[in-house]
C-alpha cells in the first residue's frame, strides 16, 4: 500500500506508523479496510472502490474478465452472504480458475476477492 | 472369537467377538449406539462411556464383552427418547445440566444407576457417584442439580411439567429449554465419530517425536505392504497450498524442518484403524533430532537457533502507550513488581479431533465433502479448498463437543480432506486423545515483568509491562491474541499511564490459537495481583482500592477508549454485600493449619471487534413459521436458545415455530465463527436486522402470510448484516477503538488453604456479571458457571507439558470432587447496538476467576503466587520462604 493517495485520501499510518487499518475517502465516503487491504463493511462497497483497489494493485483499468469475476462475486454475496468457492466462480464466470487466478495480483484469495469486497474473516483474529 | 449373548436395550441378541472387543465398540460400531462416547484413549479416565450392566455402571471401554456374557444392558437410547423422556433425562434438561453434550449420556447413566440404588442421595453421594464421569462445560454444580432433580421427579415430589417455564412470561429473559438439549439427553446428537458410514477408509498419521528435527527422507514401502492399506501420502502428493495455519508457516504434511512434536510428516489410510496405525508404526522416516528451544527466554537467546529457518524467533511486536508511564510511576507514593507466568493451558474439549471427508460426485466438478467439528464452517471451508487444492468444498458442521477457542483452527478436517482428495475413497480420522493434544492450538503462555504504581490517596498511577508471549511452533492467532490483551489490559479501571512492550517468540513447543478469553486471562493475572499488591501496601481494603479506581465515563481503557455508562461499577457494588459476607466469615479460620481467604478480581470483556463480520437470513415459511439461516455454530453455550427465542419474540410466533439451520456451507450465510464471544451480538444483531427487513416488507404489502407476500411480488428470505467498521488499535501505541461492546463483572473467590499440604481448595465463587438484556438467564448462567470452574483449573492445576500431558489424568481435569459452590448475581444494562440490548457472556465469565483465587490464597497465607498454576509444592515453596 502506498504511504498516501491523494486521490483516495488514504491514510495509512497513524502517529506511530503502525497503524493496522487504513481509511480510505472514496466516491465521498470514508472507507475502512484492515492490514490486508480488506474492506471492512462490505456494504459499503462499490464499483468505485473496486476500481481504486484495482489501480493501487498496478491494474490500471479492470478489463472485462476482471469486471465479470468481480461483478460474480459480488452478486453470490449478495445473495447468500458468503463468498463463493473458486468452484462456483469458474462455473459462474466460464473462466479457468489457472485463468482467474492469472487477471489478479494475489490471485482469487488475495486480489479478486479484495476487489470484490469480501471481508477478510475476522472475530476473535483481529491481530492474525 | 467367543460368542456371546447380550440383553441391549431390551433385545436379546448373539454376538461374535474378539476376546479383546470392549463394549463400546460393540455398542457404537456394531449395534451403532452412539450415545456412548469415547474421549480418554479406552483408559476409563473420562466417563463419557458410562453404560449400565447388570444394573451397575460400567466405563464400557474397559468393559470386554466376552466377560459379560448373558448381561442386561442399558445404554442412554434405552433409557427413553425425545418423545418420550425418561425423568433422568428430563431432569438434565431442566435444570441446564447439558451443554455441549458430550459428556450427558454417561452422566445421565451414572445417575440412573444411582437413583436405583439411592432415592435420595446427599451431594456427597452424587460427587462419589460421578467421580469417574469427567464434564468441561458446566462446572458440574447444574449436573449435581439435576440429580437431585431427577430424584425428586423419581420420588414423585415433583413433575417436569412443573419446572417447565410459564409459556405466557414471554421469549425474552426466560430459561426456555434449550432445542437441542434433549436430543443430547437421549444419546442422538451425532458428533463427528458418530456419523454413520460404510467402507471409509481410516487413517494414521506419522508424526515426529522430536521437539525439534530435520526431515531427511520417508521410506514407506514396507507400510505400503501391509494388510489392508491403502496407501501413503506425503506433502509431493498435496496439490494446494499445504499449508493450514492463519499463517503461512503451518505445514499440512511437513517437507524438512520439524519444529515441533507431532509435526506431520506422511498419512497412511488402510480399511481398518488398527491397520493404519500398525502401518503408520512401519514407515520408516530418517530424523535428524536438532537442539530444541523450548520457552522464549531460550528461543531469544543470542545464538538461539531458529524454530522456522530464515524467520527471527521474535516474530511480533507490538506496544500500548499511554500518557507516561515512566514518569507516573517514578512519582507514585507506592510502587509493586512481579514477574507474572501462566502457562500452556489446554482448552480440554472432552471430544477427540474426530473428521469424515469423502468427495460426492466423480471429475472437476466432485465436491470435497467435510463433516466435522468446526464452529467456523466458511473459513475452514475455504481454508481446506486452499490447503488441499481443491476448489469445491462443503463443509457439514457435526455436533460440537466443547469449544473454548480450539476448534478455531483447522486441524484434522485437513488430514481427513487431503486423504479423501487424495486416495478419491471416504476418509475418517479419529485421531487419539494424546494426538488430538498434539494437533491443536492451546492457551498461550504469558510471561509479565509488571510494574504499577498507586498515588497516597490509593488511584492507580501507571502501569509498566514487558509482555513476552510464547507462541509455539505456529503462529495460527498470535498476533490477535496480543492485540486482545493489550485492548483489555486495565480492565474496568482507570489506570491514566501505560506503557507495554509486547514481544510473540516463536519456540520449539505446542503452539498458542484462540483459548476462551484469549489473552486477556492471562494479563488480567498480571493487573489484578498488582491490584492486590498496591491495595496491601497503600494498607487498603482490596475492595475499597478497586472501587474508588474503577473507570468513570469519559475516563479511557488503557487504548484510549472512551468508557460509556461503564457498568463494571454497578458490578462492584452489587458484590460489596458478598464480599463483607465472606471476610467475616474468612476472620475464624486464620489460626489454624487450615486457613481461609478471600479474593477479588474483575474484567470489563470487549466483543465485536473491527472488520467483523455476520450474514443471518430469515425465511418466511409457509406454515407461518420463521427459519432462520446462519453458520451459528453452537457448542454448548446455547445459540439454540438465542436464535429461537429473539426470532419468536420479533416475529410474536411459538418457538416451534422458529427453526434454525446452522451446519451446513453451502445452505447458511456466513455468520463467522462462535468463538469471541460474538454470536449474540454480532449474529443476534444481524438476526434482528433480518427479521426487521422482513416485516418491513410484510407491512409495506400488508401480506399477512408467506402466500400473501409471493403474491404481493416480495421475497420471503431477508438478509441481516452485522459489520463493525471501526478501525481499531495502532499497533504500535496500542491506541484506538477496538471493541463496540463490554461485558462486565466481577467475582469473589473464598478459599481454604492447608498449610501442612499445600493444598487449596475452593470453598465458592460467587459472579456478579452484567452481560446487558439477558435472553435466557439459565443459559447464561450455566456459561458463568463452567467459566468459573475453568478459572480454578487455570489457578489451581491445569498446565499442559507437551510430550509429557497425554490424557486426562496427566492433564489434571476438573472433576466431580473439584467442583465447588457457586453464586451468579445478573445485572441487565442494556447494551447499544446488542440485540435488544444483550452482548456476549462465554469468555468474559473466565478472566477474574483466576487472578481472584491467587488473591484469596494471599490472603489465607500471606503469600503470593506469581507462577500459576498455584499447586501444592509451589504453595509449600512459597510458605516456607516466607518463614525463611
Amino acid at each position: 500500500m502506498p504511504e498516501t493517495d491523494p486521490e483516495t485520501n488514504t491514510e495509512t499510518a497513524g502517529e506511530s506508523g503502525g497503524r493496522r487499518r487504513i481509511v480510505k475517502r472514496i466516491g465521498g465516503r470514508d472507507i475502512v479496510f484492515d492490514k490486508d487491504g480488506f474492506i471492512q463493511n462490505p456494504s459499503l462497497w462499490t464499483e468505485e472502490v473496486a476500481q481504486v483497489l484495482a489501480r493501487e494493485a498496478g491494474i490500471q483499468a479492470l478489463n472485462e474478465k476482471q469486471w465479470r469475476v468481480v461483478r460474480f462475486i459480488r452478486r453470490f454475496y449478495v445473495e447468500q452472504g458468503k463468498a463463493p468457492m473458486n468452484h462456483k466462480i469458474k462455473v459462474g464466470t466460464g473462466l479457468s480458475l489457472m485463468e482467474i487466478e492469472g487477471l489478479f495480483p494475489g490471485g482469487i484469495a488475495r486480489g479478486a476477492r479484495r476487489l470484490a469486497g469480501m471481508p477478510m474473516a475476522k472475530g476473535c483474529a483481529a491481530g492474525s | 472369537m467367543k460368542s456371546v449373548n447380550l440383553t441391549v436395550n431390551g433385545a436379546r441378541r448373539q454376538f461374535v467377538v474378539d476376546e479383546d472387543r470392549v463394549l463400546l465398540d460393540l455398542l457404537r460400531e456394531d449395534l451403532r449406539l452412539t450415545g456412548a462416547k469415547q474421549s480418554c484413549d479406552r483408559k476409563g479416565q473420562c466417563g463419557a462411556c458410562t453404560v449400565i450392566v447388570n444394573g451397575k455402571t460400567v466405563r464400557s471401554c474397559l468393559t470386554r464383552v466376552v466377560k459379560i456374557d448373558n448381561a442386561e444392558v442399558l445404554t442412554v437410547e434405552g433409557l427413553g427418547t425425545p418423545e418420550n423422556p425418561h425423568l433422568v433425562q428430563e431432569a438434565f434438561v431442566l435444570a441446564g445440566a447439558i451443554q455441549c453434550g458430550y459428556c450427558t449420556p454417561g452422566m445421565i447413566m451414572a445417575t440412573k444407576a444411582l437413583l436405583d440404588k439411592n432415592p435420595n442421595p446427599s451431594r456427597d453421594e452424587i460427587r462419589h457417584a460421578l467421580r469417574n464421569n469427567l464434564c468441561r462445560c458446566t462446572g458440574y454444580t447444574r449436573i449435581f442439580e439435576a440429580v437431585e432433580l431427577a430424584a425428586r421427579f423419581l420420588r414423585n415430589e415433583a413433575r417436569p411439567a412443573d419446572m417447565m417455564p410459564d409459556e405466557n412470561a414471554g421469549q425474552i429473559g426466560v430459561s426456555h429449554v434449550r432445542p437441542w438439549s434433549i436430543l443430547k439427553a437421549c444419546g442422538l446428537a451425532a458428533f463427528s465419530a458418530d456419523v454413520v458410514t460404510h467402507g471409509a477408509l481410516e487413517i494414521a498419521v506419522v508424526r515426529s517425536p522430536y521437539h525439534r528435527a530435520t526431515l531427511g527422507g520417508i521410506d514407506s514401502s514396507a507400510a505400503e505392504k501391509m494388510p489392508g492399506v491403502a496407501g501413503v501420502m506425503t506433502a509431493a502428493d498435496i496439490k494446494g497450498s499445504n499449508n493450514m495455519g492463519f499463517d503461512n508457516d503451518q505445514p499440512l504434511l511437513c517437507t524438512d524442518n520439524l519444529p515441533v512434536l507431532g509435526a506431520a510428516v506422511a498419512i497412511v489410510a488402510a480399511d481398518t484403524q488398527k491397520q493404519a496405525l500398525a502401518a503408520a508404526a512401519a514407515v520408516k522416516v530418517d530424523y535428524e533430532e536438532l537442539p530444541a528451544v523450548r520457552n522464549a527466554m531460550e528461543a531469544m537467546a543470542d545464538g538461539a537457533p531458529a524454530v522456522h529457518p530464515g524467520k527471527p524467533n521474535v516474530c511480533h511486536t507490538a506496544g500500548q502507550i499511554k500518557g507516561d508511564a515512566k514518569a507516573a510511576l517514578e512519582t507514585s507514593a507506592v510502587v509493586v513488581e512481579g514477574d507474572f507466568y501462566s502457562p500452556l493451558i489446554h482448552q480440554a474439549s472432552l471430544e477427540p479431533e474426530a473428521t469424515l471427508a469423502y468427495m460426492d460426485g466423480s471429475g472437476e466438478d466432485a465436491q470435497l465433502v467435510v463433516i466435522g467439528r468446526s464452529i467456523w464452517i466458511h473459513q475452514h471451508a475455504q481454508m481446506i479448498q486452499d490447503t488441499v487444492g481443491w476448489d469445491n468444498v462443503r463443509y457439514q458442521e457435526a455436533f460440537t463437543g466443547g469449544q473454548f477457542g480450539i476448534k478455531c483452527d483447522l486441524t484434522s478436517e485437513g488430514y481427513a480432506a487431503a486423504a479423501a482428495l487424495h486416495f478419491q475413497r471416504p476418509v475418517r480420522y479419529i485421531p487419539s486423545l494424546t494426538e488430538s493434544m498434539w494437533l491443536t492450538p492451546k492457551r498461550h503462555p504469558f510471561r509479565m515483568k509488571t510494574r504499577m504504581g498507586a498515588d497516597a490517596d490509593g488511584k492507580i498511577t501507571g502501569l509498566e509491562m514487558e509482555m513476552i508471549v510464547e507462541n509455539g511452533a505456529y503462529t495460527s492467532i498470535g498476533p490477535g491474541i496480543i492485540e486482545r490483551a493489550l485492548g483489555m489490559l486495565s480492565s474496568g479501571y482507570n489506570v491514566p499511564n501505560v506503557r507495554v512492550d509486547a514481544k510473540l517468540v516463536y519456540t520449539n513447543d505446542a503452539w498458542g490459537g484462540a483459548a476462551r478469553g484469549a489473552g486477556p486471562p492471562q494479563a488480567n493475572f498480571a493487573l489484578e495481583s498488582c491490584m492486590n499488591m498496591l491495595a496491601d501496601k497503600l494498607k487498603m481494603d482490596a475492595f475499597e482500592f478497586r472501587r474508588i479506581n474503577a473507570l468513570q465515563k469519559g475516563q479511557t481503557t488503557s487504548n484510549g477508549q472512551e468508557a460509556d455508562d461503564w457498568p463494571f461499577n454497578g458490578c462492584l457494588d452489587k458484590l460489596k454485600p458478598e464480599y463483607a459476607r465472606a471476610r467475616d466469615e474468612a476472620e475464624g479460620f486464620k489460626s489454624d493449619t487450615v486457613k481461609r481467604g478471600v479474593g477479588l478480581a474483575g474484567s470489563s470483556f470487549g466483543i465485536g471487534e473491527p472488520g467483523d463480520t455476520s450474514h443471518v437470513a430469515v425465511e418466511l415459511d409457509p406454515d407461518g413459521g420463521v427459519s432462520i439461516y446462519g453458520s451459528i455454530a453452537d457448542p454448548g453455550e446455547g445459540n439454540d436458545a438465542l436464535l429461537t427465542q429473539l426470532c419468536a419474540h420479533l416475529m410474536n410466533i411459538p418457538r416451534d415455530k422458529v427453526r434454525i439451520f446452522t451446519r451446513d456451507t453451502e445452505l447458511v450465510p456466513d455468520s463467522g465463527l462462535s468463538a469471541g464471544s460474538r454470536q449474540t451480538y454480532m449474529s443476534g444483531h444481524a438476526l434482528v436486522k433480518a427479521v426487521e427487513a422482513l416485516k418491513q416488507a410484510m407491512e409495506e404489502t400488508g401480506a399477512k402470510t408467506h402466500d400473501a407476500l409471493v403474491a404481493a411480488g416480495k421475497p420471503t428470505r431477508y438478509m441481516g448484516i452485522n459489520t463493525m467498521s471501526h478501525t481499531g488499535m495502532d499497533q504500535k501505541t496500542g491506541q484506538g477503538m477496538l471493541w463496540e461492546s463490554y461485558c462486565h463483572g466481577a467475582q469473589l473467590a473464598e478459599v481454604e488453604v492447608d498449610t501442612t499440604t499445600g493444598e487449596v481448595k475452593v470453598r465458592k465463587m460467587t459472579a456478579v456479571v452484567d452481560p446487558g438484556t439477558i435472553i435466557n438467564p439459565l443459559a447464561v448462567t450455566c456459561q458463568i458457571e463452567g467459566g468459573m470452574d475453568m478459572g480454578a483449573g487455570m489457578a489451581l492445576r491445569e498446565e499442559y507439558v507437551h510430550g509429557k500431558t497425554n490424557d486426562w489424568h496427566t492433564y489434571k481435569y476438573p472433576t466431580a470432587k473439584t467442583a465447588f459452590d457457586m453464586k451468579t448475581i445478573l445485572l441487565e444494562t442494556p447494551r447499544p447496538n446488542g440485540p435488544l440490548g444483550a452482548t456476549g457472556i462465554g469468555e468474559f465469565t473466565l478472566v477474574p476467576t483466576h487472578p481472584a483465587i491467587v488473591n484469596a490464597i494471599e490472603d489465607a497465607i500471606g503469600v503470593r503466587i506469581y507462577d500459576m498454576p498455584a499447586t501444592p509444592d509451589k504453595i509449600l515453596a512459597a510458605l516456607k520462604s516466607k518463614d525463611a
